[in-house]
């Protein structure tokens, strides 16, 4: 079900639920959760089920288990807004899972660092990790490795008897690889694809390469 | 010319009415006459009917003198209340207009003003729509006219004002035209919950409705006043049976073997329309979609340019002042010809008109009718439409059209049951004013006829919903929307909140619409999201008759300037694609069978088939090569292969949506037999299942897959695979209020809140499958877009049919049309991960 790709003499392993595990540095790094959406959204009168927040929670739940990693990195657009009541649930979430916690942070990420630094954890505009450098944005200028967030990465494949799929991805291009949204509530971008591209569609509980 | 009374019209309460006083009457027929008129029978009843208290629902087509027909008894019933009308003016709200078009409310208000002024009243008329200034709002809602002209939208703003029942307090009467047009919509919906608060606030009220002819105007009358109410009881139908001369004339192209099979807009014909335009005054030319209007209004302009300046286009999407330019220039008679779509079917009556064509088929009789009643616009006038298929099998469309036409088979308009989007939508409205009570609400609302069925479990649910937003409680939640206070009223507190629910009201239906303008400012028109997107900067696209070159998207805005260069790029807009009415598909299935086997002798005694169906012998007899052309007692089935894949046609002849309900319960009761991925397409003739393997027909047809048993859990499993349902959520999901969608023309952005009303269909279809608004959904997808009803006839049907099955060799012709429809939907019963295997090598690489 899931992918290892071996880059820089590191193993990276891609989770179907969109998160990427740099199992030498026992790091896992998860990109675009967009926590508190939802209670934005009812907070403004547009009634989303409130059932659905508790989703994003669970998600990261199981890749922790399934990973059990000493460090977690979020890549930017943790909190979709300002702060609302989902930060009471994160605050829980992240007293329960007791590792050390980075915040690359993005566009989206408004809310005081301070907060995040109170509960621990480190905010910080990138972070660099031997050869890789951790950012939200896709970046390409540094020899390191990028590894980034923010695009949404998506494809669309197409077969025959005119039928064609649309599905989120990680995406690698020369030396650079983003991460699709691990959110729950969250749209998608597609993809230009390129031939020298490496492209790692999610489809139901597998990462696919194409 | 005759006159129907309602069924109860005679009931007890006519006794107490004030009668009609001679001497009122005889101001509007002295009006009439010195203008050179006589009032039309259908007029005198109806200002008798309003003036003894009735009320009632008018049939009578555009340009018959609908207006006078009611603004006259709105203002002698206001003479009769203030017999010092002349020299005093009683203050207050006396009438609303109630018209679906902005665009027709000046006229309605001019013929308002010639009435007021010319029998000396001080009354005043007053418009109140989207395009009315803050300013002019605001003069209003101090003071507001006496009569005035308005949306249902723009009513319903009305409903969100503060001490709005002070406003309505001596109206004395709501007239709602063009009834027919509101009735099978959402905004229908809206006007019978206005409606019926207005019963309540207004005591004087008279509702009366206009509808031009339809298969329900009983129905009509009954959804307009509300079920089983007092007003029902007292109100009557009256018919304004003009009777019209209507001919239909079919552009049969003079060789059939170079005609192309698949739709190409019907333009190789072009030639044969400029004789046509040239004959006549003005010609108006409808088209189905706006990409095809604009398509052929500038093939026209390239083929001819010497037309140029003296033909215009009209479409929806076109900025307004133009399209009042337009019909200004019509009524002038500027212009030799106008290429339109529906934007030209209502309201507006164009004298010059000569001549209609229609491109394409019309779908409906009464569309069609309506249509053709725009030329010769003169009681007594014989009108002529022209027919131009886009391709060959529309000509048997053209034929049963012209039966249709004979038989006057018009068809019904269905309104909406329950619709929970409005109702949330209509008691939020209430709750912005002056809050509601929702014991006094609740009688009002089962007294119309969409909620007439709603039972108290559905009622608690929808005020919970709009308190809590929710069924399930969370320990924390923010969701603030609609509060109840101590006196058990509920209401809006919260500012932002009835700001925002103010501009949702207005967005009643429509798709993501990006406004397009010049970069140096100058608006153009509304265009959609998705063909933007498939743009880059630079690219070259045609609108409103003008070549763009599109620079930049920026704050949905799509920023353009003029181009010289050429582009085969025309938008295309969603939602343009009509179905066949089931009166037409049935007209169409007996011409079909009137196709002759060979020729038919001109002495034969057998009954001679149309024009239409002798011009297509060349095409079935290619037909006939490989397939067979259905008579009355047959069913068709084709397959081939091509380089696309397998394909499967089935052919019911009963209309686009039933195709579609078809083709999806059958592609997945054949995906039960075995693991398979379908495409789907449909028109209005059949349906093709596409497919990257063969399936077994045999099998098909061995397990009875046409049997109307499990119909409904069979559609509703099928509908999970397919999408219908997520559309019909959409609008659903912006008119409940759940998707915001900003108000881009106003510069009122709310991006922050603005969601992909997919995603949510996917988190209610996770966390909340039993609320009923996303249940709605499903329920409209059956009844109005799948029409479930018509779908058990025709399996019904099928089932008498003898099935025949054709494996060819090559695409049939009549398959063509439907086999190049590149607009599919799509089932699968396979593994994501094995269908990614087979693809994977075709991943669209640059």
């Amino acid at each position: 079900m899931t992918q290892t790709l071996r880059i820089r003499d590191q193993n990276l392993i891609l989770h179907p639920s969109g998160g990427l595990y740099l199992e030498e540095h026992t790091l896992l790094i998860i990109s675009d959760v967009h926590l508190g959406k939802i209670s934005h959204f009812r907070k403004y009168g547009a009634a989303v089920p409130a059932m659905a927040i508790q989703r994003n929670f669970e998600l990261l739940d199981e890749i922790v288990n399934f990973f059990r990693p000493q460090k977690i990195c979020f890549l930017g657009d943790l909190f979709h807004s300002h702060l609302n009541c989902e930060w009471v649930y994160f605050e829980d979430w992240v007293i329960k899972t007791a590792v050390q916690f980075t915040l690359v942070s993005g566009n989206h990420d408004i809310i005081s660092p301070l907060r995040y630094e109170s509960l621990g954890i480190t905010v910080s505009p990138q972070l660099v990790q031997s050869g890789f450098l951790l950012t939200h944005y896709p970046n390409e200028l540094s020899d390191l490795f990028n590894i980034s967030g923010h695009v949404h990465p998506a494809v669309r494949l197409s077969g025959s008897g005119r039928q064609s799929l649309r599905l989120p991805c990680f995406f690698k291009r020369g030396n650079q690889l983003i991460l699709p949204a691990f959110g729950a509530f969250t749209g998608t971008h597609l993809m230009e694809v390129e031939s020298d591209d490496e492209v790692f569609a999610i489809a139901d509980a597998s990462v696919i390469k194409i | 010319m005759k006159y129907r009374e309602g069924k109860v019209a005679k009931s007890k309460l006519s006794s107490k009415t004030v009668p009609a006083s001679e001497a009122l009457l005889k101001m509007a027929t002295s009006w009439f006459k010195k203008q050179g008129w006589t009032p039309f029978d259908f007029q005198k009843q109806t200002w008798k009917a309003f003036l003894e208290g009735k009320h009632g629902l008018l049939n009578a087509p555009t340009g018959s003198g609908k207006t006078f027909a009611l603004w006259f008894p709105i203002v002698l019933n206001y003479i009769r209340h203030h017999p010092d009308y002349k020299s005093k003016h009683s203050k207050g709200l006396k009438a609303i207009w109630i018209t679906p078009l902005r665009a027709l409310s000046q006229e309605i208000r001019q013929s308002a003003e010639r009435i007021t002024t010319d029998l000396q009243t001080k009354l005043s008329v007053g418009i109140r729509s989207g395009d009315t200034s803050p300013k002019e709002r605001a003069k209003q809602r101090r003071s507001m006219p006496d009569l005035l002209i308005t949306t249902p939208e723009s009513m319903h703003l009305l409903l969100a004002t503060k001490g709005y029942d002070d406003i309505f307090r001596d109206c004395t009467a709501i007239v709602v035209d063009e009834w027919h047009e509101l009735l099978g919509t959402k905004r229908g919906v809206q006007m019978e919950l206005a409606i019926s608060r207005l019963k309540t606030i207004a005591p004087k009220l008279r509702i009366w409705g206009i509808s031009a002819t339809i298969g329900n105007l009983e129905q009509a009358r009954e959804v307009l006043l509300g079920t089983q109410s007092e007003t029902l009881r007292n109100s009557i139908l009256i018919k304004a049976e003009l009777d019209k001369k209507i001919t239909v004339r079919s552009i049969i192209p003079a060789t059939m073997e170079k005609f192309p099979w698949r739709g190409h807009l019907g333009l190789h014909l072009l030639e044969e329309v400029i004789p046509i335009i040239n004959q006549s005054r003005t010609t108006l030319l409808f088209t189905n979609t706006r990409s095809q209007c604009e398509i052929w209004f500038q093939k026209i302009l390239e083929k001819h340019p010497e037309f140029a300046g003296e033909i215009a286009m009209h479409h929806g999407s076109i900025s307004k002042e133009t399209r009042i330019w337009v019909e200004q220039a019509i009524r002038d008679e500027q212009l030799k010809a106008v290429v339109c779509t529906s934007s030209l079917d209502l309201g507006v009556d164009f004298a010059p008109v000569e001549t209609v064509v229609q491109i394409g088929g019309p779908k409906g009789v009464a569309r069609f009718l309506q249509r053709a009643g725009r030329s010769g616009h003169r009681p007594g006038k014989e009108s002529i439409i022209y027919f131009l298929p886009t391709h060959a099998i529309e000509l048997i469309e053209a034929s049963a059209l012209q039966q249709a036409v004979k038989k006057h088979a018009v068809e019904d308009r269905i309104p909406y049951l329950n619709s929970f989007d409005v109702l949330v939508q209509y008691l939020t409205t209430l709750a912005v004013s002056d809050g509601f009570l929702p014991e006094i609400i609740y009688k009002e609302v089962t007294g119309t006829f969409c909620f007439q069925a709603m039972s108290r479990d559905e009622w608690q649910w929808l005020l919970h919903f709009i308190v809590m937003g929710s069924q399930s409680l969370q320990t924390y939640d923010e969701y603030k929307k609609v509060i109840i206070d101590s006196n058990g009223r509920f209401l809006v507190e919260n500012k932002g909140i009835a700001m925002r629910h103010r501009f949702q009201i207005g967005t009643i239906v429509g798709d993501a619409n990006l406004t397009v303008r010049y970069i140096r400012g100058g608006y153009i028109g509304t265009i959609e999201e998705s063909f933007i997107s498939k743009l880059t900067a630079g690219d070259v696209f045609t609108f409103a008759g003008r070549n763009l070159e599109f620079i930049r998207l920026k704050e949905m805005q799509v920023h353009v300037r003029n181009s010289s260069k050429k582009t085969s790029k025309v938008p295309s807009w969603m939602g343009g694609r009509l179905t066949l009415s089931a009166q037409m598909s049935e007209l169409l299935r007996q011409e079909l069978y009137s196709a002759p086997e060979g020729t038919i002798s001109k002495e034969s005694k057998e009954k001679q088939p149309s024009l239409e169906i002798q011009a297509l012998a060349p095409l079935f007899e290619r037909q006939r090569l490989e397939s067979i052309v259905p008579g009355p007692g047959e069913f068709l089935i084709e397959s081939f292969k091509t380089q696309d894949g397998y394909h499967h046609i089935f052919y019911p002849f009963e209309g686009r949506f039933v195709h579609e309900a078809m083709g999806s319960l059958l592609s997945y009761r054949i995906s039960l037999l075995s693991p398979i991925t379908f495409s789907l397409a449909f028109n209005d003739y059949g349906f093709e299942l596409l497919s990257d393997k063969g399936i077994d027909m045999q099998a098909v047809l061995d397990n009875d897959l046409f049997t109307t048993r499990h119909l409904l859990d069979d559609l509703y499993l099928s509908l999970n695979a397919t999408e219908m349902a997520r559309r019909k959520f959409r609008d659903i999901a912006v008119i409940s209020g759940m998707v915001f969608t900003g108000y881009p023309e106003k510069g009122i952005k709310m991006k922050h809140l603005q969601s992909n009303s997919q995603l949510l269909f996917d988190v209610f279809r996770e966390y909340e499958p039993e609320n009923l608004l996303f249940r709605q959904a499903f329920r409209e997808t059956f009844e109005h877009q799948l029409e479930e009803g018509r779908l058990r006839l025709a399996l019904e049907r099928i089932q008498s049919q003898e099935v025949v099955w054709k494996p060819c060799k090559y695409p049939t012709p009549f398959s063509f049309p439907i086999i190049t429809d590149r607009l599919r939907e799509k089932l699968s019963s396979e593994k994501l991960a094995d269908r990614i295997a087979r693809m994977s090598a075709r991943l669209n690489r640059r």
